[in-house]
């Protein structure tokens, strides 16, 4: 593969079709794009366009039918599930609409588990550092439960950062939240990336958040429409 | 359909893997609900049928009866049915026995005697013979051939001089294979010879009686009234013979009940505590259902209605199922009894044919009900609390359940940093309830199995054999206190006219094969502290060459075997504690001994008591020094030869001592072979009865192990992928599940084998106590813990391999988006 390191994420004709016959979906039809490191970039597309399909292709959730995803010059999908999903833990961060925190888990042992999965021991500080940067200090040993829908949000997003992922893949942040507390997480995540230097991947169909990204790439029927 | 039943039809096939364990568990649970009083009750009617068909259907004789007396007891209310016997002589023959004996038709019934051909004698020149009494006589002949027959008759309590008489052949009996064997034989002769041979005033007839049928008589009550009766005529107590093998097998014996009504409230609880434990852990996942059913209107009554209808539909399927099933299993069990069991014996061979040509029921309809209904009492006592637990769901709870509940606590202190290890244990405290149901209730068979290993394990057919006996052989005279027609046969006879001699122990020591024979002595004691003057007690005069035996098997005070010598005092056996708990060592016994036809009082000290096996006590109570007992009598009181042979089982040598007794007449002998035969085979039935009961048992509690790990990775469906998702792998998962799986193994093994061996030591010592299986020395069930552990620990295995791919089965999105 053409190596360019500016590019951190490259899509190479990309296919995913769900059904057969007259039922054939079309998610991800032939899609090529290339995302540059360090920038915040936002898909849109109407509900059922194909962009949360493109955005789990991305993270090597789900196999693509067709086509390539290198991420960091690596062809993601020529590793086995083992190695992908070491690959997943050290190179990509999710953030999910609905969260997903471990319920059984408390705010600080939901942060510390990529690292924990990845037989690394978190630095103290560091942790310590992100908690603070997500305002949820004196909440660490508060349980999923009890944290607000915006709290839960922010944990997430520690989560996602806590291992310096080299891209952050978000799947609608917002979408469960307020406006009020939609804005306070929004600023936070653009904040992080901007800080950590990060790339940032958004799913949205807010035009007002999709306004904050450096890039904004619409997607429709299953193919990229506009970037 | 009603609105109840269709949703709990729904939901049966929606929560197939969970209704799939249930119905397993609630098939197990009738099949053996069904199985064993099928088995209990096949068996015990095998039993009486075999009994029926070999035994005598007179409850009771009276001896000694003459005509008037059977006359008016003839008229007794109580008797419904009588019959007379009347043994007039003996052929005279040199090595044959053969009785001639009167009874009448009812008495031939009684009897079940069956002629094979011909008729009952009425003339008084008519016989009924068996071709081995023609053979004996060296005669031959049909029926209505003459034969020529020398006799004796008995007169005035002896037998008289032998006549011959011609008698003309009306009858033939067969001839049975004992019979033959030991040249034992009976003819029957018309009630017109016996008349003519003797006097009416010294005619006397056996009273051969059934008692009426009043209610459901137990063989108590049947044996008080034969006793009555025998009192209202003055029977004395020894002219009374109970045909206590008859009544057994005809009438309640309440102790039998009992056994069985606890096994199955055991089977009734392991299957109530699996389906109630698999109702509990899959409840909390369908509390959002139920909470939804209250919200669009559902009652609680609707909704326990649901739950109850559920269950109730399973165990529809189920149950026909475990009763069809247990059918044959339960034929296939009796079918394997009699295999195992000795088949040369005529009881043997009769029972197995009774099961063969299906002439006795195996099955009764009232099993199949009985099983149903405790089944289905079971399968609803198991759903009352789920039933509560779904009805008292509050809506908006359950609606919102995701991270919420009650119970779940809002803080709590967690680790610094996490691994895999650390992640298994916080899912494990998290679900402390559910993971103690799972552990306790499969502990709860492991520690029975623990528990009838030791047992098992202790039971050493070998050891029980050589606790039974001294040596490889056993000879001794054939002792009957208590038989009027061989009164020879009384002890205090014997010892007047011993057959156990030097010279029979020269004879014997001279075989090849033999190394020594070690002579015990037997002396015949009444007195204090045995209370009722009817009971005998011995006191086993042990050689020297087992002194060392007999102090090592003291368990409370000391004595040497020099001490012993003396005659002043004695080892009691602890078995005997058991009769009479109050004695105690330094007490005195006031005994009378006997000495052929002397008798003399003695004091004699308990020095010590001791716990030893039959072999070395003879099932004697009291225990001297050889020396010493021999100088209490003056007779020659040696009752038993141990023969120590270079072989324990030896065809050759057996066979020359076989000889020996069987030349002797009043001999007999046990052999350490048979011994060992005996035990083992009923070790093998029992053991192998105990733990294909217990097998299924544990199936039915593994059932929860499979459960707890299903419903626990199915609830967390949605968390594994999102740990998927942040980058657990498939190695890890698996790790995950292992160590889950391995956590309820561990906690199941150290419950069911630390308690499991710490309760079966004190059954050991019960067993050891009271002489079951002659059990001596405890051995460690290690075999037994070894099994429970590979097979618990393959079980966890291959369960965490089938979760860990079933949830790979779907992607890794699928599951994500689980509970959506």
């Amino acid at each position: 593969m053409k190596t360019d390191s500016s590019k951190i994420l490259v899509l190479e004709d990309l296919v995913k079709y769900y059904g057969s016959g007259e039922n054939l979906v079309r998610a991800v039809d032939h899609t090529s794009l290339e995302i540059e490191r360090g920038k915040f970039t936002a898909i849109v597309g109407r509900s059922g366009s194909g962009k949360s399909t493109l955005l789990h292709l991305i993270g090597g959730l789900d196999r693509p039918d067709e086509g390539k995803v290198w991420i960091e010059g690596k062809d993601i999908f020529s590793l086995k599930d083992d190695r992908l999903a070491e690959f997943r833990r050290k190179k990509i961060g999710f953030i999910f609409q609905d969260f997903n925190l471990i319920p059984s888990l408390n705010v600080w042992e939901n942060i510390v588990l990529p690292l924990g999965l990845d037989n690394r021991k978190p630095k103290k500080q560091d942790i310590k550092e992100v908690i603070s940067r997500i305002g949820l200090t004196d909440k660490e040993e508060t349980m999923p439960n009890a944290l607000s829908g915006g709290q839960k949000q922010r944990t997430a997003i520690a989560r996602a950062l806590v291992t310096r992922p080299a891209i952050i893949l978000a799947d609608e942040p917002t979408g469960n939240l307020d406006s009020q507390t939609e804005l306070e997480v929004m600023s936070l995540m653009k904040s992080c990336v901007t800080d950590f230097g990060q790339t940032l991947v958004m799913i949205t169909h807010d035009e007002m958040i999709a306004q904050m990204a450096d890039r904004v790439i619409e997607v429709a029927d299953g193919k990229v429409v506009n970037c | 359909m009603k609105m109840t039943t269709r949703v709990a039809f729904d939901n049966m096939k929606y929560g197939k893997s969970k209704n799939i364990l249930i119905g397993i568990a609630i098939f197990l649970t009738t099949m053996l609900l069904f199985i064993v009083p099928t088995v209990g009750k096949g068996f015990i009617d095998l039993q009486f049928a075999a009994t029926n068909e070999l035994y005598p259907s007179w409850h009771a004789l009276y001896r000694n009866v003459d005509s008037d007396t059977a006359r008016q007891l003839a008229a007794h209310h109580d008797i419904s049915r009588y019959g007379l016997r009347s043994d007039a002589g003996y052929f005279n023959l040199k090595d044959a026995r053969i009785s001639m004996m009167y009874m009448d038709k009812e008495g031939m019934e009684l009897y079940r005697i069956n002629l094979a051909e011909g008729q009952y004698p009425q003339e008084e020149d008519e016989i009924v013979i068996s071709p081995g009494i023609l053979h004996e006589l060296g005669q031959e002949g049909g029926i209505g051939d003459t034969i020529t027959v020398p006799y004796q008759i008995f007169r005035g309590g002896e037998l008289d001089l032998t006549q011959e008489k011609n008698f003309r052949i009306c009858g033939f009996l067969k001839d049975s294979d004992t019979g033959l064997e030991q040249r034992i034989y009976t003819s029957l002769i018309s009630e017109a010879f016996l008349k003519e041979e003797i006097p009416g005033e010294e005619l006397s007839y056996r009273f051969l009686l059934q008692i009426k049928d009043t209610g459901d008589p137990t063989t108590d009550d049947l044996e008080i009234k034969i006793n009555n009766i025998a009192k209202q005529f003055g029977i004395p107590e020894n002219d009374i013979n109970i045909n206590s093998d008859y009544l057994m097998a005809n009438y309640v014996d309440p102790s039998t009940l009992p056994a069985i009504v606890i096994i199955m409230v055991i089977i009734m609880l392991a299957g109530a505590i699996t389906v109630y434990s698999i109702y509990y852990v899959s409840m909390s996942q369908r509390i959002q259902e139920f909470g939804k059913l209250k919200a669009i209107g559902a009652t609680r009554r609707q909704i326990r209605q649901i739950v109850l209808r559920e269950g109730l539909c399973i165990a529809a399927l189920a149950i026909p199922a475990g009763l069809l099933i247990g059918t044959p299993v339960s034929k296939a069990i009796l079918k394997a009894f009699t295999v195992f069991a000795n088949r040369d014996s005529q009881y043997m061979s009769v029972l197995t044919e009774l099961l063969e040509t299906g002439k006795v029921s195996i099955c009764s309809w009232w099993i199949y009900l009985l099983a149903a209904i405790v089944t289905l009492g079971t399968v609803y006592f198991s759903l009352v609390r789920p039933m509560h637990v779904a009805a008292k769901v509050s809506e908006v709870e359950a609606m919102r359940m995701q991270d919420t509940g009650k119970n779940r606590k809002s803080c709590r202190k967690g680790y610094e940093y996490l691994s895999v290890s650390r992640l298994t244990w916080r899912n494990l405290t998290q679900n402390k309830r559910k993971c103690l149901i799972t552990i306790l209730s499969m502990a709860a068979t492991g520690i029975f199995l623990m528990v009838v290993a030791t047992v098992t394990s202790c039971a050493n057919p070998k050891e029980s054999a050589g606790s039974s006996i001294v040596g490889q052989y056993e000879i001794s005279p054939v002792i009957e206190e208590n038989n009027k027609e061989h009164p020879e046969r009384k002890w205090t006879e014997i010892q007047q006219n011993n057959p156990m001699d030097e010279t029979l122990k020269n004879q014997i020591e001279e075989l090849p094969g033999v190394d020594r024979v070690d002579a015990f002595t037997n002396i015949q004691v009444t007195g204090d502290p045995f209370d009722e003057a009817n009971d005998v007690n011995f006191i086993n005069g042990i050689p020297e060459e087992y002194a060392r035996e007999l102090e090592k098997g003291i368990t409370r005070g000391k004595v040497t075997y020099e001490e012993l010598k003396s005659g002043d005092k004695v080892i009691i056996d602890r078995a005997l504690l058991h009769w009479y708990p109050d004695l105690d060592i330094g007490q005195k016994l006031n005994l009378t001994i006997y000495d052929g036809d002397r008798s003399y009082n003695k004091e004699i000290e308990i020095a010590a008591i001791g716990n030893y096996g039959s072999g070395l006590t003879n099932y004697a109570y009291l225990l001297m020094a050889k020396e010493a007992a021999d100088s209490l009598c003056e007779n020659n009181s040696v009752c038993f030869y141990h023969v120590i042979a270079d072989q324990d089982y030896d065809p050759a040598l057996e066979k020359s001592l076989r000889d020996i007794v069987n030349t002797s007449g009043r001999l007999e002998m046990r052999t350490w072979k048979e011994q060992y035969d005996h035990y083992k085979s009923s070790m093998t039935i029992t053991s192998g009865a105990c733990y294909a009961f217990l097998g299924v048992l544990a199936v039915i509690s593994i059932l929860n192990l499979i459960n707890t790990m299903i419903n626990s990775v199915h609830v967390r469906k949605k968390e594994l992928g999102m740990m998927q998702a942040i980058g657990m792998s498939d190695s890890q998962l698996m790790k995950m599940l292992q160590m889950e799986g391995l956590f309820y193994t561990l906690g199941t093994l150290v419950i069911s084998i630390g308690l499991g061996s710490l309760a079966g030591y004190p059954v050991f010592l019960y067993a050891k106590k009271d002489g079951l299986f002659e059990i001596t020395t405890y051995h460690y069930p290690l075999t037994a813990a070894i099994i429970i552990s590979v097979v618990l620990l393959l079980i966890q295995v291959l369960l965490a391999v089938g979760l860990s791919r079933s949830v790979r089965k779907n992607s890794l999105i699928e599951r994500i988006r689980f509970s959506e």
